[in-house]
This record gives C-alpha cells, sequence and structure tokens, in this order.
C-alpha cells in the first residue's frame, strides 16, 4: 500500500504548477468486524477501505477535497487528475486564507508493525470461551494504515495490524460487567485471565440489587468511569480557541479562576506510539505536552490556525485541539486497597451518555452503566439501580477527590465511527467524595 | 452512478441462497465561515461496494471501496468466506421466503440544484451572514455555515430486486455567544435540527441573515439573564427541542435491534419488552406517533430502505398506546413482529441495522396563542443543547438555549442554563396539550450514533410545539 501511495503522490506532483502546494494524508483499512449477541454472532464481515485527502494551496488559498480510491490505478488517476483539476479551477474563486500555515521542512517517519492477525482464529476462541455465558460485543481486527506526502518532499507512513474485542456478559436478571482487551498480537492466556475476571465479577453482580436514592455518596471511579469525565472535559476543554472563544469548559480555569487538587496532572502523551506523530499538514507533535500540572491549567493544544489566529506559537494540534493520547498521572491510593480506602460509598465501573449541565462552570451529567456496586465497609454488597449523576470537574478533580490510585490503565478508544480509532487514554482510578446522585 | 452498474454486477452473483449488492456513491461539501473569515472548505466524494451473503445458515458481509469488477469479485469471496464460517454460530438465520423482489426509485425533488450555485456565492453569503452576527460588541464568537450531502445507492440481488435511490440534504448551521460578566451563553440554529431533503433552493427560503440578528440578540439578553429556578412546573415545549426528546425517549427504545439485545455493548437496550406492543399505554391519549417515510423534504424519506424493504407509514404509537417496534424485515422476523421499513447503513462500509426513519409526532388541535394563555405557572423551552440518557432509555436529563417563563398566560422573562429530567414512562403521560399545524414544523437530525461497528446516520422528526405538566426544572449553578 505504501507503494501506491507514493505513485499516487508522484502522479500529482508531477501535475502541479510552479505556485501551487500539494498536501496529501492517506488513510486505509483491512478490518474483519465480528459482532455478537447472545455468545453468537450477529453479524459479520470484512471492510477494504483506502481514502486519500487532497489539499491545494495556490496563492495563499486553499482548497481541500476527499476521495475514496479503489487501488486500481487506471480508475484512481482518471478519479485523481480531474479532481486536482477541479480544485484549481475553484480555489482561485476562494478568499485568500489568513490562517493557513504548513510545514516546509521534511520530517519523514516510518513505522510498520505488522504482526499478522487471524480474525477467525480469534472468533473461534471467543466463541469457545463464551458459550455458556450471555455474551454481546464486537471483535474489530486488522490493518491500519497512515500517511502524509507533501510536494516539498516530506513522508511518514504509520502501519500496524491490531484488534479491539469489547464485549458485555449479562446475567439472567440484565445486569453486566464489561471488558475490553485490545492489542496487535493475541494472547490467549492475556485473554482467558480478563474473561475469568469479568465471570468472576458475575458473581457479585448477581447480588441483590441495592436501590440508591439520590444523594451525594462517596464514590470510587474506575479507570473507565473517569475516561469518560475525561471525553468530556476534552470537548474543548484543552482547545486554545475553545478557550479563548469562551466555548471550553474550562475556561475559567485556564483563566486562572479555578484549579484542580495539586495530585491532578493531564499531559497530552504520544510515546506510546499509537497514534502517528504526524500532524495532517506535516508538523510533527511533540512527544509530551502538559496540559494540566499539579492542578494548574498549563498549556492548551494550539493548531497552527489558532496560532496564527491569536499570534502564539502552535503545539502540532490538528484543528479540532483535543488530546488523542491523554494521560493522567498516578496519585498514591494503592490500587490493590481500593475497596478499603472506598470504606462505604458505590463502585462506579462505567459511566454512560455524559453531557454537560452548565457548560460555563464544568458542570456534566450522566448515567451508572456497567458494573456499579455498592459497598459497605469495604466488601461488595451488591450491584446498584441506574443512577443519574450530576457534578463539577471542579469537584471531581478539585476539592471533593480524595485521591488517584497508584495503577494507570491503557485504554484504547473502541470507536469505529467512519473508520476504526487509534485514540487512546492512560488514567489511573479516583475516589472522590459527595458526588452528586440526581435522579 | 453507473448506468450499466447493474448489467456489471449481475452476472457476478452467486449461487448461494441470497445475496444482495449494494453501490452507494456519497458526495458531501461544507462550508463554513467564522469570524469573518471562510474556513477550508471541504469537498468528499466516496463510492463503494456492501455485498451480503445468506447461505445455508450463514451470513457474511464484504465490503471495497474497489468498485472495478475484481474489487467487487473480492468482496464477494469476503462475503461468502464469513457465510461459511458463521454456518450454525449465528444469532439468527433469516426466513430467505420473507424477501420480496422488488423495483423502484427515490430522488430528492431538488429545485435549485447545489452545484448551479458558485463556491464563491456560497463563501459570500455566509461572511454577510456572519456580519449579521457580529451585531452586538459583547458578541464573543460567530460563525455559520452550510453542509450539503447526497447519496446515490443502487440495491441489486439474487431475485431481481433493482433499485435506485438519491437523497439530498442540506444542514445549515449558525452559531453565536454573547459574554456579560464572564457568563458566556450561546444560541445557534441548525445543528440538531434544521436538515432537509432539498436542493440550494431551502437557504433561500430560510433567510439566515434576518434569523442571524434575532440570535444575536437572544444570546445577549441570554447572557444578562437571571439562572433558570430549580422547581416542577409546566413546560412548553418548541419543536427545535421536542425532536430531541421524540428522539431519545420514543425512537430508540422502540430501536426492535435494541429490545432483541444486538445493542446492550454499546448504545443500550430498551425498558420497552416485545409484550408491551398492543397494549402498553406509553403516554397520553393526545400522543400519536408515526413512521413516516412519505413527508415531502423531510430527512429520511425515502421509497425502500437499505435491504430492499418498501417503506410506507405505519403508526408506532396510536391515541397513547404503543403500535409496532421500529424494526426492519428480519428484526421483524426474529421477534415475529411486524415490520417497518428501517433497515438502514450510514454508507456502503457498514451493513443494516435498525434505524430510525422519519419519526413523527402527529399534530393536534390547539394553537399556540390558547397553549400559552391556559397555563398560569410554566417555562416554555427552546433548542436543545444538552441530551444525556440512561441506557435503557428510561431516565434522561435535557438542556436548552432558551427558556421564556410564563405567567398567568402571558410568555414573560427569559431565563438562562435550563435543564429538564424525568423518566420516559412517565414523561409522556403528562402530555398535556398537542400543536396544531400551525406549530408543526419539519426538522431532523443528521448524526445519530448507533451500532457496532459505529454508524451516524440523519434521521427525521416532524413535531408541534407540546403542552407537558408537572416536569421538575432546574438551572446551572
Amino acid at each position: 500500500m505504501q507503494e501506491y501511495f507514493k505513485k499516487i503522490s508522484d502522479l500529482l506532483f508531477n501535475a502541479l504548477e510552479k505556485s501551487e502546494i500539494l498536501i496529501l494524508n492517506f488513510d486505509a483499512e483491512e478490518t474483519d468486524f465480528i459482532r455478537f449477541n447472545k455468545s453468537k454472532v450477529r453479524q459479520a464481515g470484512k471492510v477494504n477501505q483506502v481514502n486519500i485527502d487532497i489539499n491545494l494551496i495556490s496563492m495563499k488559498k486553499t482548497l481541500r477535497s476527499s476521495l475514496r480510491l479503489s487501488t486500481d490505478f487506471k480508475k484512481d488517476k482518471v478519479l485523481i487528475i480531474r479532481t486536482l483539476f477541479f480544485l484549481r479551477r475553484e480555489v482561485n474563486e476562494l478568499p485568500k486564507d489568513p490562517y493557513l500555515m504548513y510545514e516546509k521542512n521534511q520530517n519523514h517517519s516510518e513505522l510498520i508493525e505488522n504482526k499478522g492477525i487471524n480474525s477467525f482464529d480469534i472468533t473461534m476462541r471467543i466463541l469457545d470461551i463464551s458459550s455458556s455465558i450471555d455474551m454481546v460485543g464486537i471483535l474489530s481486527s486488522g490493518k491500519i494504515i497512515k500517511g502524509f506526502a507533501n510536494s516539498f518532499g516530506q513522508f511518514n507512513w504509520h502501519e500496524s495490524d491490531s484488534f479491539n474485542f469489547d464485549w458485555s456478559l449479562y446475567d439472567k436478571n440484565g445486569k453486566a460487567i464489561k471488558q475490553n482487551y485490545a492489542d496487535q498480537k493475541w494472547n490467549q492466556e492475556t485473554f482467558a485471565r480478563l474473561y475469568e475476571d469479568s465471570t468472576q465479577q458475575l458473581s457479585v453482580i448477581g447480588k441483590q440489587e441495592q436501590s440508591i436514592e439520590p444523594g451525594a455518596f462517596r464514590v470510587y471511579l474506575s479507570p473507565s468511569a473517569l475516561n469518560e469525565i475525561i471525553d468530556m472535559m476534552s470537548w474543548g476543554g484543552f482547545s486554545y480557541k475553545a478557550n479563548k472563544i469562551g466555548s471550553s469548559p474550562l475556561h475559567l480555569m485556564a483563566k486562572g479562576e479555578k484549579s484542580f487538587d495539586d495530585s491532578v496532572t493531564f499531559s497530552e502523551d504520544l510515546s506510546n506510539g499509537i497514534s502517528p506523530r504526524f500532524h495532517s499538514d506535516g508538523f510533527i507533535k511533540p512527544e509530551n505536552t502538559e496540559l494540566i500540572s499539579k492542578g494548574k491549567y498549563e498549556k492548551s493544544l494550539i493548531s497552527p490556525r489558532s496560532a496564527l489566529e491569536y499570534s502564539v506559537t502552535h503545539n502540532a494540534a490538528e484543528d479540532y485541539e483535543s488530546p488523542v493520547s491523554i494521560k493522567l498521572n498516578c496519585g498514591e491510593i494503592d490500587n490493590s486497597k481500593i475497596l478499603s480506602k472506598l470504606d462505604t460509598g458505590i463502585y462506579l465501573n462505567n459511566l454512560w451518555y455524559l453531557n454537560f449541565s452548565d457548560r460555563n462552570n464544568a458542570r456534566i451529567t450522566g448515567l451508572t452503566r456497567f458494573g456499579c456496586f455498592y459497598v459497605k465497609n469495604g466488601e461488595f454488597v451488591g450491584p446498584i439501580n441506574t443512577m443519574r449523576f450530576d457534578e463539577t470537574m471542579y469537584n471531581i478533580f478539585g476539592e471533593k477527590l480524595v485521591g488517584l490510585t497508584n495503577k494507570q490503565q491503557l485504554l484504547m478508544d473502541t470507536s469505529t465511527y467512519e473508520e476504526r480509532s487509534i485514540h487512546s487514554s492512560t488514567i489511573p482510578g479516583a475516589i472522590v467524595e459527595d458526588f452528586k446522585l440526581t435522579l | 452512478m453507473k448506468e450499466d452498474f447493474a448489467n456489471i454486477v449481475r452476472p457476478l452473483l452467486p449461487n448461494v441462497d441470497y445475496c444482495s449488492i449494494r453501490f452507494v456513491s456519497r458526495y458531501s461539501n461544507i462550508i463554513n465561515a467564522t469570524r469573518n473569515v471562510v474556513e477550508p472548505v471541504f469537498i468528499s466524494e466516496d463510492e463503494g461496494v456492501m455485498v451480503t451473503v445468506y447461505n445455508d445458515g450463514g451470513c457474511g458481509y464484504g465490503a471495497t471501496s474497489n468498485t472495478s469488477k475484481s474489487g467487487i469479485k473480492s468482496a464477494i469471496e469476503s462475503a461468502i468466506e464469513w457465510a461459511d464460517f458463521t454456518k450454525n454460530r449465528l444469532t439468527y438465520y433469516p426466513k430467505i421466503s420473507g424477501i420480496k423482489k422488488q423495483s423502484g426509485s427515490y430522488f430528492t425533488s431538488e429545485d435549485e440544484q447545489w452545484s448551479k450555485i458558485s463556491m464563491k456565492d456560497k463563501a459570500d453569503y455566509l461572511l454577510e451572514v456572519n456580519r449579521a452576527l457580529k451585531s452586538k460588541s459583547s458578541i464573543s464568537n460567530w460563525g455559520a455555515g452550510i453542509r450539503y450531502n447526497s447519496i446515490e445507492s443502487q440495491f441489486i440481488d439474487t431475485i431481481d430486486s433493482n433499485i435506485r435511490q438519491k437523497l439530498s440534504y442540506i444542514l445549515p448551521q449558525m452559531v453565536v455567544s454573547a459574554e456579560y460578566k464572564k457568563e458566556i451563553q450561546t444560541r445557534t440554529y441548525g445543528g440538531h435540527a434544521h436538515a432537509r431533503q432539498a436542493g440550494y433552493d431551502f437557504i433561500d427560503t430560510i433567510k439566515m441573515h434576518d434569523r442571524a440578528r434575532i440570535l444575536a440578540e437572544e444570546a445577549v439578553a441570554l447572557s444578562k439573564a437571571e439562572n433558570c429556578d430549580d422547581k416542577i412546573i409546566d413546560v412548553v415545549i418548541a419543536p427545535d427541542q421536542m425532536i430531541l426528546q421524540i428522539h431519545e425517549s420514543i425512537g430508540h427504545p422502540l430501536e426492535l435491534d435494541r429490545i432483541l439485545g444486538d445493542e446492550r455493548n454499546y448504545a443500550g437496550s430498551s425498558f420497552v419488552k416485545p409484550e408491551m406492543f398492543g397494549n402498553y399505554k406509553y403516554g397520553s391519549e393526545c400522543l400519536n406517533v408515526t413512521f413516516d417515510p412519505s413527508v415531502t423534504s423531510e430527512l429520511a424519506s425515502c421509497n425502500f430502505d437499505d435491504d430492499g424493504t418498501q417503506a410506507q407509514r405505519e403508526y408506532l404509537i396510536k391515541d397513547g398506546i404503543l403500535q409496532r417496534p421500529i424494526g426492519g424485515l428480519f428484526s421483524s422476523q426474529r421477534a415475529e413482529m411486524d415490520h417497518v421499513a428501517c433497515s438502514r447503513s450510514c454508507n456502503w462500509n457498514r451493513p443494516p441495522i435498525d434505524r430510525m426513519g422519519n419519526i413523527n409526532l402527529e399534530p393536534g388541535q390547539t394553537n399556540f396563542s390558547d397553549m400559552i394563555s391556559s397555563i398560569e405557572d410554566g417555562i416554555y423551552l427552546e433548542t436543545n443543547n444538552s441530551w444525556s440518557i440512561d441506557d435503557k432509555r428510561n431516565k434522561f436529563q435535557f438542556g436548552c438555549e432558551k427558556g421564556t417563563l410564563i405567567k398567568n398566560g402571558e410568555l414573560k422573562s427569559i431565563v438562562k442554563n435550563v435543564n429538564y429530567r424525568g423518566i420516559t414512562e412517565s414523561f409522556w403521560n403528562n402530555l398535556t396539550t398537542v400543536g396544531d399545524k400551525s406549530t408543526f414544523e419539519i426538522l431532523g437530525t443528521s448524526n445519530c450514533g448507533k451500532g457496532e461497528p459505529n454508524q451516524t446516520i440523519f434521521v427525521g422528526h416532524a413535531t408541534p410545539t407540546c403542552h407537558f405538566k408537572s416536569i421538575d426544572v432546574f438551572g446551572g449553578v
């Protein structure tokens, strides 16, 4: 596929006129999607898709076209040359773009990790182990490719095989445990251990439901639950532009009027190599950008466009200016003593469908979902009924934060809208006091 | 669309129990102008095929962006390979005899074609709208945009079906924020609601620059307004909020694949059980909800779904009583229930699943003025800005951009940060009055997410203004 991208890149670059600049972004995936319900296959199939984004720049004007490719060169050649001519004709009609910025230096990179994944074999193993339990979920497995090239000569390539199996186990009362296994190579022992963990939790969830009334509770938020809250924070919270225009939930924090607890340090950390470090306009992203440092707002993610609009230095963030690989530093709560530290309260494994109640004040709402238990004197009592929470991020990460756990979990984004996500997060758990449940 | 697609593909159809091939060609164009600057214009051209094979107790699909003959052959091989593998391992194998041969077409009516208006003219128009939005000094952010999508498809199968459809829709958007003493309030137009199947003529009819001035004034007023009080009162909900209420607490819980458990790992299940159809009192007697693919210009209007089932209007809820689920042919076979033509996919690269099409709340008899004058103490809610509901679609909380207090039958001052919460099972029984046709609006949302693998799709909702009694309303921090 790399040779194919180079071939069509050369075709386009050779067709350019002197004053023109071309930026190309290439995406491809070969994915097997196997959907399960009731421990059987609900839908299964293969998707092969190839895409190229062609961004033509001429006289400080820009116009971009995204094309689905067939990889039949004869067919694609007609399409991309026609598109180049169309862009050339139309771009002149548009006004100059005052915030246009692109990399002119050449920063080549290549990462290829093909470890080979057999989706049929994995599916068999999943079906074998789950035959006696009500399992529902999705296995996405195969190759993901990201490529970049520009007419200055830069070339970047990021190609890897991976899988992501995301599943839930249900008991006969409709209570469920959720689990995930994602990696580049299937390890049956790891999978069997994770599966065994979730089946053991099913025995706890099978206990008598504990009916919770609205009120304020001491809660443990698992890495997965905390990640949902951090996802909401990322709806503009770390964006330079969103903080400038006021749509950021953390705009008061960015202005220095609010803060989190000293133990809270967030960073955009690309060192795990899951997302490529090259930007869609060719810039290379820093490996680590500290966003919130010891509870204080340190730095936003700044795209090249924002940098020009607000006369600041960018840090190679994409235009959407939200993290792709966020990390929250560990705290001091011993991960093996979460229940005793929680003592009496609610153990929240999973939160669901979050949104803002008051964005200005970072107040959010959402619901409990998978694997949420009432805990008394450090012991699981039973699962709780579905409850709605309504709380501010300043309480959760600030004055009501008891502490973060001393162990982080790598969470791979399971999103497959349009294409498989390569976002991830590395997050510990947290214990929070007076967490408000409202309905 | 290739005129000869069917002729090329038919000879490739494999000798299996059933095989369908769905070709999809999509075109998108997004133009935005923000703070008086035209942002990079985006154009997308996408085409591919989805092959689905049912054979001997197994089912598989193969999807590819390679629409050459060799690419389609390869997709057929993938579909057969997965069909072989899943033999006797499927949750459900459909009754192939229940699939009917269909032929026909559907095309959105575009009085003024999108391509006939130059990119420059569209950009200039949006800059004009930007100037109208930035009409006050306290406006801190503003922007306007138009998105156009055209989705052309052709469906053929081993029983000689041949369906061609082309759906085109336009989504206008405006946003304007005002700041007062560090309080930022936002008004929007479009976004979650004002999408329509239409050509560029739709833009001419909505007069964005006139609306822009009103939105700007409202954003400024909201930034200085009081917070909404916490209390239980009557609410009157405008169509641009009603559509989210219908979408989340009627549409989703009635999706049959959720009821059958397919979505339990992601979008969730439903409080609705199969035995509730035909007898469950979903709401008050004035609640009438239809699945209606026949409304001109509504977002999901069509003649066939993506499994080739012919679409027609059906009641989902009649006089408050639950009638039938939103389930396509195959889900309905699984549940042994009636179906609607709702098996839809977002593109060629995702398999069809049960989806809302146009889910409409039918108008009643009361005009807006009479509705307001009947209320002693209440609040009129406009434009959704926050939505959250549990995985069984029961406990919900929604936020609105603007609230207007109702006192002694009259609209009074506006309030900010308005939220309300409730439980679906009781909420619709609090529906007191349904607005008449003069309050009825055809709206729709373009970004309903669901499914594994994930899919975002456009759905239509048409609704009048509605009055509910005794709702738990509350404000911001």
